[in-house]
């Protein structure tokens, strides 16, 4: 008795308005015959009028969904259990008049039909039926061109639901096409969109202008802009942004994808074109409208010499550009990741008048991006978004959101392993980016795996690890101090000093604790038997390393990688011409435009956007501007003079071999996974080791292990003292006195 | 009291379904009426678009003067008077229509009058020669819904029918004839069945 079962309605009944129900029901709720009755479901209520089941069962409803409101137009409710309390009887009242919008099938109906047989069909169709303010009325039972008719108003005033009689006055607002009228709809339950806000406002003013100010626009004889190409990686949402800003304004949208146009038989393509453009003109009269064209670079590539079927797209489509007339009110939106392969005849104005860049986000924007994506995600209340941000360097909105997804993932394996409350913690974030790696990285040749190394790992050498996280690290983590003080962050370190004294270990964990994107070459990646292939890769790898900034290029032994231009044996070898790429790419004229960071579009209308502050974006700036080249070597003196002058490797750091403590403290980091005898006296061998390097050391305590097995037959279990002594008396150290004397007089 | 509301009730019910009889019945004989008058229509649509494509001038009647613009005045004007008269049929459907509608508005109105009285007990009871109440005023309603789309959909044909779109004149017989439920009007035959006794028994 008190939950009903909601079944298909009966098809007689379609059209009817009739909601049956059980007789039971019918008097509890004090219903009569054809008494109004709101029926709420979940997304949206309707307005029924009650009527007794035919085998009067109790316990079924069945409804007929003629006037509903707007959010039940697209769904069908089915299979639902209702309870008592979702029915409430409507007082019967009977209009004097109503207000309503009529939707109809297509334009051609809406063009060709007169108002006063509109009205004459629409009064004829509503006679009989119970409404409701800001329902919708569903007439595609009478099968014709009208479809819908939304009720805007009813008189007289303060009742929500009444009866059209025959002497009810209707007032028709307007007439739209049902196409126009669901993509309004649709634009009451949209997703918001992060970090994009400058873009999708220069967009919805372009789009939003000539309907506004039509006039202003025509006597400043202005005509508005027209065509606008979006450019950025992929991933960083450009569809995304137009199908929203479309939705915002409510404009309705026709997408052309490059590769749907494309025929197999000559001239097929450019017929699509044409009906497309066709089709959005059609669109256009009936409003806004937004023509989008995606992965233009595979429609309109450039054209050749040669007649391929291309050529005839890319002139079709500029002649349609070209053909719009001022009256055609739509907007040519079109979006790419390869701008420079677009037929350059594209790009100018009276075209793509306006070329937005969207970059990789900036970490402000990443922020704004990861709040959108966790708001339905029942995140911990301990996960810090800005520090999510900051390790997310080099993500854009699609890695965000795999990130989010794979989180999410986590926490629900482990809640199925234990039953918990389920929330998503910040240890669920670092399993994910462990695991989600950033789109712009995918298939770089430098990307390298690095198990993270703490500093602690490494004994000694405490200044150079504060020189080497003041410039890593703190630009990162204290951006307002950088800011106030005019700093910017350094380009580059240059470790030098003898062979295996750590250099390589103290760039690892440099990168492991600054949790930015970590770039390796050696020499192997970058030659090539083809001419200017190698320079051209390792551009490449700046580019890379630049869309993902801050990141960390690191490039070891950079003596034999790049060489010197002094006293080099021939003038244009490879490693000249690969310098003078490092040169460029570390201290260059500028950026290239496609590899601008988030976006500095300036909006023509409103300036009062400017809602940033001046001091973030200058943060921002120190955070995100630069790759961090950290170059070592042991052959200082090998290195080109202009590599070494500030602004280029600013920071040059000598890493000397192991004093004492140090040596001491390399020897305890050694032996903590070896099971050493209580006599062992570490000490005592560091004050010996004199001019061993911490790789002798290492390697020290490795031949003591091995002699340890020797001497008792592989049931050695510990390692005594005199192993240690016996290793020590077969080596010798590798540095030697000169060697290190020349480190320290070299002129740098 | 329920006795006395119950009873005229039901008298008020056996006038609305003699009258549906007989609507129905003149309603099939209007629509019959109709079926030649649109093939003829289309007929005549069919012999202008025959006239358009022709080339008189290529034919023996070129000696006649003025044969073509006389052909497509006398083609037109025959149109004319057809689709005339078929406006005057659907007058008459209009007034058979609005027969049934006032009818079952007043019968739907003396329920709603007496709906204190009539509990629902009362109006879902149902006998071997009387259906209940809340059955009979929902075949009304069916009814009327039945004559009403039908009406309107005739209607909305008729005025998208221009004498100069040729093309939608000559499909105008076959949209006419789809518009036919045949199993609306055999469910209200159905319906004059169920009420048969009901109607004897005054």
């Amino acid at each position: 008795m008190e939950s009903l079962k909601l079944l298909p309605v009966h098809p007689s009944d379609r059209g009817s308005q009739r909601c049956r129900l059980g007789p039971g029901v019918m008097s509890a709720l004090g219903l009569g015959l054809g008494s109004p009755v709101l029926v709420s479901l979940p997304g949206g209520s309707c307005l029924c009028t009650a009527w007794p089941r035919s085998d009067l069962a109790e316990g079924f409803l069945q409804a007929d969904l003629k006037c509903v409101s707007p959010g039940l137009l697209s769904q069908n409710p089915a299979h639902l259990t209702l309870d008592l309390g979702q029915l409430t009887a409507v007082p019967a009242h009977r209009l004097k008049s109503v207000r309503i919008t009529v939707v109809v099938q297509n334009v051609d109906f809406k063009k060709r039909a007169s108002p006063r047989l509109v009205h004459e069909l629409v009064k004829e169709m509503l006679v009989g039926v119970q409404l409701h303010k800001g329902f919708v009325v569903n007439l595609e039972d009478f099968d014709t061109e009208l479809v819908y008719v939304v009720v805007e108003n009813i008189y007289p005033e303060g009742t929500t639901a009444g009866l059209v009689t025959s002497r009810t006055g209707v007032d028709i607002a307007g007439i739209q096409t049902v196409r126009h009228y669901r993509s309004q709809l649709q634009d009451q339950h949209r997703e918001p969109l992060g970090g994009l806000e400058e873009v999708s406002a220069a967009l919805r003013e372009m789009l939003q202008l000539p309907l506004l100010y039509p006039n202003t626009l025509r006597s400043l004889g202005l005509s508005c802009p027209r065509g606008v190409l979006l450019v950025g990686p992929p991933g960083v949402g450009k569809t995304l942004l137009v199908r929203r800003v479309v939705l915002e304004v409510g404009a309705s949208l026709v997408v052309v994808k490059g590769p749907e146009v494309v025929g197999s038989r000559p001239g097929e393509s450019e017929e699509t074109l044409r009906s497309v453009f066709a089709r959005a003109r059609s669109a256009a009269e009936d409003g806004p409208c937004v023509f989008f064209l995606d992965e233009l670079d595979s429609l309109c590539p450039r054209r050749s010499s040669s007649s391929a079927p291309e050529n005839r797209v890319v002139a079709q489509l500029l002649t349609l550009m070209d053909g719009m007339n001022r009256s055609d009110r739509f907007l040519i939106v079109a979006a790419t990741n390869r701008p420079d392969s677009l037929d350059p005849a594209l790009r100018r104005p009276g075209r793509f008048d306006r070329e937005v860049i969207i970059g990789p986000p900036t970490s402000q924007q990443r922020k704004e991006i990861l709040s959108v994506l966790c708001e339905r995600m029942p995140v911990c209340p301990s996960v810090d978004l800005s520090e999510l941000a900051q390790r997310t360097a080099g993500y854009v909105g699609a890695d965000l959101s795999a990130l989010c997804r794979e989180a999410a993932l986590h926490a629900l394996r482990e809640r199925s392993k234990e039953s918990g409350e389920q929330t998503v913690g910040m240890k669920h974030f670092e399993e994910a980016l462990k695991v989600v790696c950033p789109s712009c990285l995918r298939g770089s040749l430098g990307r390298t795996e690095l198990s993270p190394v703490p500093w602690e790992r490494i004994g000694g050498l405490e200044e150079i690890k504060l020189k080497l996280i003041q410039s890593i690290e703190w630009p990162m983590r204290y951006p307002e101090a950088f800011v106030r003080l005019g700093l910017s962050r350094p380009r580059g370190v240059l470790l030098y000093g003898p062979p295996g004294c750590a250099k390589t270990t103290l760039v690892k964990a440099a990168a492991s604790s600054s949790h930015c994107a970590f770039l390796s070459v050696s020499g192997a990646d970058l030659y090539s038997p083809y001419v200017g292939d190698s320079e051209k890769t390792l551009a490449q790898l700046f580019r890379q390393a630049r869309a993902c900034a801050p990141s960390i290029l690191f490039l070891d032994e950079i003596d034999s990688l790049i060489g010197s231009r002094s006293g080099c044996q021939t003038p244009n070898s490879v490693q000249a011409r690969l310098l003078s790429v490092l040169l460029n790419e570390m201290d260059g004229v500028g950026l290239k435009t496609v590899e601008r960071r988030g976006t500095e579009q300036v909006l023509q209308a409103d300036g009062g956007e400017e809602s940033r502050t001046q001091e973030q974006l200058d943060c921002q700036e120190v955070c995100n501007k630069d790759v961090m080249v950290v170059a070592a070597t042991n052959r200082p003196d090998c290195i080109d003079s202009a590599l070494l002058r500030p602004g280029r490797l600013d920071h040059i750091i000598y890493v000397p071999p192991p004093d004492q403590q140090a040596r001491l403290a390399i020897l305890k980091a050694c032996t903590t996974s070896m099971p050493v005898a209580a006599d062992v006296r570490l000490d005592e061998l560091a004050a010996n080791t004199e001019r061993y390097s911490g790789a002798d050391l290492e390697n020290l305590c490795k031949e003591a292990a091995l002699l340890a097995l020797l001497d008792e037959n592989m049931e050695a279990t510990s390692i005594k003292h005199t192993d240690f002594l016996r290793s020590f008396t077969k080596m010798s150290p590798s540095l030697t006195a000169q060697q290190i004397q020349t480190y320290l007089s070299s002129p740098r | 009291m329920s006795k006395l509301a119950l009873s005229s009730l039901h008298q008020a019910l056996q006038r609305s379904f003699a009258s549906v009889d007989s609507s129905q019945k003149l309603w099939l004989g209007v629509l019959a009426d109709c079926s030649p008058l649109m093939v003829s229509l289309g007929n005549l649509a069919e012999q202008a678009i025959a006239l358009n494509n022709v080339q008189l001038s290529n034919t023996p009647l070129r000696d006649f003067p003025d044969l073509e613009d006389r052909l497509r005045f006398k083609l037109l004007q025959a149109i004319d008077t057809v689709l005339n008269r078929i406006h005057e049929k659907m007058s008459s459907l209009q007034s058979i229509r609005d027969t049934v509608t006032n009818q079952v508005s007043a019968v739907l109105r003396l329920y709603q009058q007496n709906a204190e009285d009539l509990d629902l007990h009362t109006v879902t009871q149902r006998s071997a020669v009387t259906p209940s109440v809340a059955d009979m005023l929902e075949w009304l309603q069916d009814a009327e819904r039945h004559y009403r789309q039908q009406f309107l959909k005739r209607k909305t044909l008729l005025h998208m029918l221009k004498a100069d779109d040729l093309s939608l004149l000559e499909a105008a017989p076959k949209t006419w004839k789809s518009l036919e439920s045949p199993s609306a009007n055999e469910q209200i035959t159905d319906t004059l069945c169920k009420v048969s006794f009901f109607m004897e028994s005054r």
